[in-house]
Order: structure tokens, then sequence, then C-alpha cells
């Protein structure tokens, strides 16, 4: 029986880590300001989070937090984890900032915003950070759906080898996060049942 | 030149979004990639396009980049010797 051992829930609002509201100081803004809050309150101490879009950013927060709980080793090359990702807007937020810096009368296109142009840069980005090296994925559903999400993140087991997905959904869009990365294994004693009701429960 | 470096600086910081940097952390004539501010070749395409929204310089020559780009003070001698704007 597959097990969630770990979850982050990240909303406008709050941020809430294996049932534990965090304590984190929020300013009065929302959208990217709190995820660097977010990132500041975690001292991840990785530089990159700033060049990355807001997609990525609330992806990586949370999955940093999820194998953070877990004592994940990010310094070992780990080729039995897989990164599953869906939502629903794709990396749309980031397609709206690069259309804006090609505006005929203001035409400056900016390589750094169209590298993010695609949805599943996230699931890349955070397979860099935590050095993992089994498939990643990325899946644009019409809605968060726990019963396909539950479908899909089971496939990723068949992977020889692969024993934990980390998975969930990471959308963001025009200053709104609404985010549940979880840490599915195989085969853990300790945990949640991975079925779609516990998911739909989580979020 | 002074000031033209100040400035660099500062729009350096903003279109790489270097958190946590300000200009006097920069070193003036330290390697901007690999060594120095670590920066990569997206970082390099920003840079590209830097020059040429900020004072009017194409760079149609790829091979001149290395040189152009090695620090914020051949950056700044580049551009005070061929800006348009």
């Amino acid at each position: 029986m597959k097990k969630i051992t770990s979850y982050c829930r990240i909303t406008d609002h709050q941020v809430i880590l294996n049932g534990n509201k965090l304590n984190i100081a929020f300013s009065g803004d929302t959208g990217s300001s709190r995820l660097t809050e977010i990132y500041r309150y975690l001292d991840a101490g990785y530089a990159k989070f700033h060049k990355m879009d807001n997609l990525s950013k609330a992806g990586f927060l949370a999955s940093e937090m999820v194998l953070r709980s877990l004592d994940y080793d990010l310094e070992i090359p780990d080729g039995s984890t897989s990164v599953v990702f869906a939502n629903k807007s794709a990396s749309l937020d980031d397609d709206k900032r690069f259309q804006e810096t090609i505006n005929p009368n203001n035409y400056y296109p900016s390589p750094a915003v169209f590298v993010y142009t695609l949805p599943n840069i996230v699931t890349g980005e955070v397979a860099i950070r935590n050095k993992i090296l089994g498939e990643t994925s990325f899946f644009i559903l019409e809605d968060f759906d726990a019963k396909k999400m539950h479908i899909f993140i089971d496939w990723a087991f068949l992977s020889p080898g692969i024993s934990r997905v980390l998975c969930g959904w990471t959308e963001y869009l025009d200053g709104h996060c609404d985010v549940l990365v979880m840490m599915v294994e195989k085969d853990s004693p300790e945990g949640m049942d991975f079925n779609t009701l516990n998911i739909n429960q989580l979020y | 030149m002074e000031e033209l470096i100040l400035e660099l600086k500062k729009q350096i910081i903003e279109a790489l979004n270097l958190e946590d940097i300000t200009p006097d952390d920069i070193d003036t004539n330290a390697p901007l990639f690999v060594e120095g501010l670590g920066l990569d070749s997206i970082d390099a395409l920003e840079l590209i396009v830097l020059m040429e929204k900020n004072y009017g310089i194409k760079l149609e020559d790829p091979g001149k980049s290395k040189e152009i780009f090695k620090s914020v003070a051949t950056m700044a001698e580049y551009i005070q010797k061929h800006r348009t704007k």
C-alpha cells in the first residue's frame, strides 16, 4: 500500500506543513512578494529561486518543505524519486509576463522570462535543486481532480526503480497561489493511505 | 564613468533579479560569469537585451560578447564608446 508521508499546502493566506500552520509573518501583499517571504522564512539559500517564475517558486517552496520534513539529503543523486505535478493554468502567469516584453511599441523579449513559458519547468527546477534523477512529468487538467492525479501518480511508480513520487497540484495565476505537494512512498509503514479521499482532504 | 558604472550595476541587479545584492557588492573588475556574480547563459542574453534597451547598442558580432561582458568595467567602457542613447 502506498502512503502519503508528507505534504505541504500553500494558499494565498497560509502555509500548512503536515497539518501544522506555519507561523510566517506575512506583510499585506500576496503573490510574488508572499512567495519571497516564505523563501526567507525557510532560509533556503538558493539564489536561483529569485530568477524563477512564480509557478516554479511556488512548486519549489512546497517541495522544499516536504523534502526537509523527510530529512531528504539533497547532496546525494536520487534515482528512486520521480516528480509529477499538475495544474489548470499551465504557465499562463509567466506567458503573460513574456507577452508584456513583446509589445510592438516596446519590443524587448526577455530571455529570462521566456525560459519559464512552459509549465513543466517547475518539475525540472525541483529535480535540479534536489538531484532527483527519476522521470519528471507535468499534467494540465481542467480543475483539481484527485481521481486523475491518483491515476497518473500511480503510473510514475511503474518506472523501474521508482519507490517514491513527489507530486501534487501547483497552480499560480495572477497573484494567486494554490499548491498541494505530497510525497507518496511505495513501501513506507507510516503515513496516510494514498487514495483520492485523502488527496481531496489534504486539498 | 563612475556614474555609468553605478547606473549599470543597478540595472544589472534589476534585470537579473539579483536579490540581496547591492551595487557595492559588485566588484567592478571581477568576472561576471562563472566566478564573481556567477551568471549563466540566460543572464548573458538578458545583458544583451539590457544593452539594447537602455543604451541602444545592438551586439551584432557574438564573438565580441566574451570580451564585452568580462566585467562591469568592460561593459561600461563598451557602452561609453558605442551608446546611441
